[in-house]
């Protein structure tokens, strides 16, 4: 089922949680909803899952107006950030609780309950639980029974809340690589809202970048990450440095007040000056983590610290020590007026 | 190994634990155990028959009655005030919050003898709404109305203050996933908050049963102590022992004794077996 989000604007009290959010997501698309806390992507979802009202707007759900439909009539599946599994019931029940309260005259039989509580059970691969208890289970196991329990009313839609955000990080991964396998075999439209960036890009179809209260930029993972549309998304996914152009004009190509974004991995070192854009530098700290190098370089005569990446045959190949006096030099950057980058959070 | 691990940890000598107990375990027999026992020894002095006599006598009887009317009556009324005020201050959020929560605790603060003033006030025949009483023929003050009254002022904290921080910290995550899983109002509270605060529920039921049958200030100003029609067991005690009739005062206080006897073990097992049903959890969370 298709969402249409039309100029929604929602206030608590003074604090302007959205501020005038349009955004489409087609039909069985799994969009991400990525930004810092406090940025509103939560009040988003809560709007969609009719938990909250928007002040102002419009929600569409393929086609229909839905503001005024309770959470209880909008078929939609919520899974909470810590679960709000039903502490008193097992597992089976928590499941069954969506089939059970419907109402009388198209409820299920219980041999149907039953059967589809179990099926629900096997497709998150915790059947054998089906007696436990929420407080018996891991957390990454009261997360799947969360998205059995969601999945059990046969929801058009499906909202995430943090999914992933209480569970350690190999858990994480695994989840992570498991949702989207679901995903790819249900169909159901899925949101999902997280301030990991990783997660965002690894799982999602599109992704969709908050910062206070507004959606800065909306793309696929990997217009998001290449081509970032404002200094916020450049600054919130991945890493970068900033040069300013009163410091590096060469760098900003232009002399008035504007800040170059250089991503880590896209710095060259060579130990002789190239051209005039070469800044000499002095090595500072050398980290190999992984398949990376992580080189933290000084600017000459400031204490301007920059972060350069290099892969680790790249390291190889022209090895660094701490101390070494070498250039460096963009092979791709962007620039932008000083203006635009004022309201940018600090790093 | 002598010693014990509590010993390790607090480094005390023996002689300086046993003088402790001694002192807590002295202190309790002096002021707790003595006077129950007094009660009951005082009742039986002149052997069961008169302890019988005296609990089967009208006005006795009456009073016993009475109290249990009265506690029947104000238990259930707090309990649905209770739930509704703790569930309105846990889930919600409105203007004037803080000052409910602190109006809930009036009755606290207040001595009960100035609340029975204040139903007097309000509603005795000099009272604000006495004259208009008087023409529809109601009685409230000097009767059953009245005691029942001021038995809920004074219990209405017990179920409230029991049920707040517990439903402020379960949060209404459960609420709103039973909801968006299409649950209606009730079918919400009956299936997924009722449950989850029931221990607590009984636990402020039953302090809450337990101050209204003992209730005297308040309900010894709006009663009049008409024999037979206005006292409660705690009023008749009075009456009673102000008439040297020490055997029969002392009967029905060791009938007030037994309750609150009652009430501890009921508290007890309450308190046991919610730490039970908890403790899964706490454990694993």
């Amino acid at each position: 089922m298709s969402i249409i989000i039309e100029n929604i604007s929602k206030h608590f009290g003074n604090f302007k949680a959205l501020d005038n959010i349009n955004l489409e997501v087609g039909s069985g698309e799994l969009l991400a909803l990525l930004g810092p806390s406090g940025c509103g992507k939560t009040s988003l979802l809560r709007i969609i899952g009719g938990l909250e009202l928007p002040d102002t707007g419009k929600l569409l759900f393929h086609g229909e107006d839905v503001k005024s439909r309770d959470a209880c009539n909008r078929n939609v599946g919520f899974v909470f950030q810590h679960y709000a599994l039903f502490r008193h019931m097992s597992v089976f029940e928590n499941v069954a609780f969506g089939l059970r309260v419907k109402p009388k005259h198209i409820r299920y039989k219980e041999a149907e309950i039953k059967r589809r509580v179990h099926e629900l059970l096997e497709l998150v691969q915790l059947d054998w639980l089906a007696d436990r208890f929420p407080a018996q289970l891991s957390g990454g196991q009261r997360q799947r029974i969360a998205l059995a329990r969601a999945l059990a009313v046969e929801p058009k839609i499906l909202l995430l809340d943090e999914p992933f955000g209480a569970l350690d990080a190999q858990v994480r991964k695994e989840l992570r690589r498991w949702l989207r396998r679901l995903h790819d075999e249900l169909h159901i439209t899925s949101i999902f809202v997280t301030h990991d960036q990783e997660e965002a890009l690894e799982v999602s179809d599109r992704v969709v970048v908050m910062n206070k209260g507004r959606i800065e930029q909306v793309g696929t993972p990997d217009e998001v990450y290449a081509q970032p549309a404002t200094p916020f998304v450049y600054q919130f996914i991945g890493n970068v440095n900033l040069f300013h152009s009163r410091d590096h004009a060469p760098w900003t190509q232009q002399l008035d007040d504007a800040i170059a974004y250089v991503r880590p991995h896209d710095i060259d070192i060579s130990v002789s000056a190239q051209d005039e854009t070469s800044l000499p530098v002095v090595v500072n700290l050398v980290r190999a983590i992984g398949a990376i190098v992580r080189v933290e370089v000084e600017i000459d005569g400031s204490h301007e610290l920059i972060e350069i990446e290099l892969s680790r045959e790249r390291f190889d190949a022209a090895p660094l020590a701490c101390g070494d006096r070498v250039y460096i030099r963009p092979r791709q950057f962007r620039v932008f007026q000083k203006e635009e980058t004022d309201e940018l959070p600090a790093t | 190994m002598a010693h014990s691990t509590q010993g390790i940890a607090t480094h005390e000598s023996k002689t300086v634990t046993r003088v402790f107990i001694t002192i807590a375990l002295g202190y309790l027999l002096l002021f707790l155990g003595l006077p129950l026992f007094a009660v009951f020894y005082q009742a039986l002095s002149k052997g069961w028959d008169l302890y019988y006599a005296a609990l089967l006598e009208p006005d006795a009887w009456s009073a016993i009655k009475l109290t249990f009317i009265a506690a029947a009556i104000a238990v259930p009324c707090n309990l649905v005030f209770g739930i509704a005020a703790a569930w309105s201050i846990a889930k919600f959020d409105f203007k004037g919050k803080s000052m409910l929560i602190t109006l809930i605790d009036l009755p606290f603060a207040v001595s009960p003898v100035v609340s029975g003033l204040v139903y007097v006030l309000l509603f005795g025949a000099q009272g604000w709404f006495g004259p208009w009483l008087q023409e529809h023929d109601l009685k409230l003050i000097f009767a059953v109305p009245g005691i029942v009254l001021a038995t809920i002022f004074v219990t209405f904290p017990f179920i409230a203050r029991e049920l707040i921080p517990l439903m402020q910290a379960q949060g209404k995550d459960e609420e709103e996933a039973a909801v968006s899983l299409g649950a209606s109002g009730w079918q919400t509270f009956s299936r997924v908050t009722l449950p989850n605060i029931k221990w607590g529920l009984l636990y402020g039921v039953i302090l809450c049963n337990a101050r209204a049958m003992g209730e005297f200030g308040a309900v010894s100003v709006v009663s009049g102590h008409i024999r037979g029609m206005t006292n409660t067991m705690p009023l008749h005690v009075e009456i009673l022992y102000n008439e040297y009739n020490f055997v029969a005062a002392f009967t029905i206080a060791s009938l007030l004794a037994l309750l609150a006897l009652v009430t501890l073990l009921v508290k007890s097992v309450v308190e046991w077996q919610a730490i039970r049903s908890g403790a899964a959890i706490r454990s694993l969370i």
